[in-house]
């Protein structure tokens, strides 16, 4: 075996979810005997339990475009991003690695340093929960 | 967590699914059964553990060398849906086991995760149980978190580790795992999910 190229690009959770669920993959583990092995199976009841299955390739094109104006995060920061749209602050911390250290440094020069992080995490985190909306958090209110 | 890799792939087709491949025209779902037979949950060192075939680029051959049992090697050209996450990425699984080294954690589909203890939530000890408990001061109050079997945590992911197969094994040890994630939930929105 001759490995060409290593990484020809990466792949969201969805993009996987969505080619898994073209060949034929469901929910139902007897269900897609036949059409996809059950390994691939497992992948898809990952991915089903995963904020991968309420996504859809114009969501997230249209994340990615409107991401693009907060130049703090990186392209994999990106990516982390999409597949687990985190909903509170704490969980947008940990996909950003050593936010507040970068963003910090970035507007040194300005006074209200910690306004404009805050301001900016807030703005990524807004723009998250509008795109992706969490249908589990529905849920929730309707049971209480 | 998943990206494409490209690899080139001599291909032994054995005669008995050549023959009806051929005669229905679709060879290439015959080389795409194969393919699957050869990478499908199997781990590529250094790049990861094959989740599915993407696409068949392209093929050539069937050429038939002496002594191969009448086998016909394609040259295969495909796209592979690796799984590997890279170091930084934040992933939730659920928590499949504990001892005293820390937590295995599981994707149904990939269980070789651990988080050692030194890279839990601190302060955190082992209970009666055998269970991991976060204790959360604030404000002189103490709060126990368990970490329970079953529960999702989110874990940022620390290094991807593949050990080189060993050449004997001892009837005791462990079953060999050729791909170990490392993961650590000591920062802002680690750990179970439920907390944050």
């Amino acid at each position: 075996m001759k490995i060409e190229k290593a990484n020809v690009g990466n792949l969201t959770n969805f993009e996987v979810f969505d080619f898994l669920r073209t060949r034929g993959a469901t929910s139902d583990p007897m269900g897609c005997i036949g059409s996809v092995s059950p390994s691939e199976c497992k992948v898809f009841e990952y991915l089903s339990g995963s904020p991968a299955c309420m996504q859809t390739r114009e969501s997230v094109n249209e994340f990615l475009i409107k991401a693009d104006k907060f130049k703090f995060i990186t392209s994999f920061e990106k990516l982390n991003i999409v597949n687990s749209t985190p909903t509170v602050m704490p969980a947008l911390y940990a996909t950003i690695k050593d936010c507040d250290k970068r963003i910090a440094k970035e507007e040194e020069q300005i006074a209200k340093e910690n306004q404009l992080e805050e301001d900016q995490l807030q703005e990524l985190l807004e723009l998250v929960k509008e795109i992706f909306p969490q249908p589990a958090e529905e849920q929730e209110e309707l049971s209480q | 967590m998943f990206y494409l890799s490209q690899v080139e792939q001599n291909l032994k087709m054995p005669p008995h699914l050549l023959k009806p491949s051929l005669l229905d025209g679709e060879l290439e779902k015959g080389i795409r059964g194969e393919l699957e037979k050869r990478f499908l949950d199997k781990v590529i060192t250094n790049l990861g553990l094959c989740i599915s075939v993407y696409d068949i680029q392209s093929f050539e051959g069937g050429f038939i060398f002496p002594g191969d049992d009448g086998c016909a090697t394609y040259k295969v050209r495909c796209r592979l849906v690796m799984f590997q996450p890279f170091v930084g990425e934040v992933i939730v699984g659920k928590i499949e086991s504990c001892d005293e080294f820390g937590l295995q954690v599981s994707l149904g589909f990939f269980s070789d995760i651990r988080i050692p203890e030194r890279f839990m939530v601190q302060p955190c000890h082992r209970g009666e149980d055998g269970i991991w408990v976060w204790q959360f001061k604030v404000d002189n109050e103490e709060f126990q978190y368990s970490l329970d079997i079953d529960e999702e945590i989110r874990f940022r992911v620390a290094s991807v580790k593949y050990p080189p197969t060993p050449v004997e094994q001892s009837e005791n040890s462990e079953p060999f795992s050729p791909m170990e994630i490392t993961g650590y939930i000591n920062g802002d929105g680690l750990g179970l999910v439920s907390w944050w």
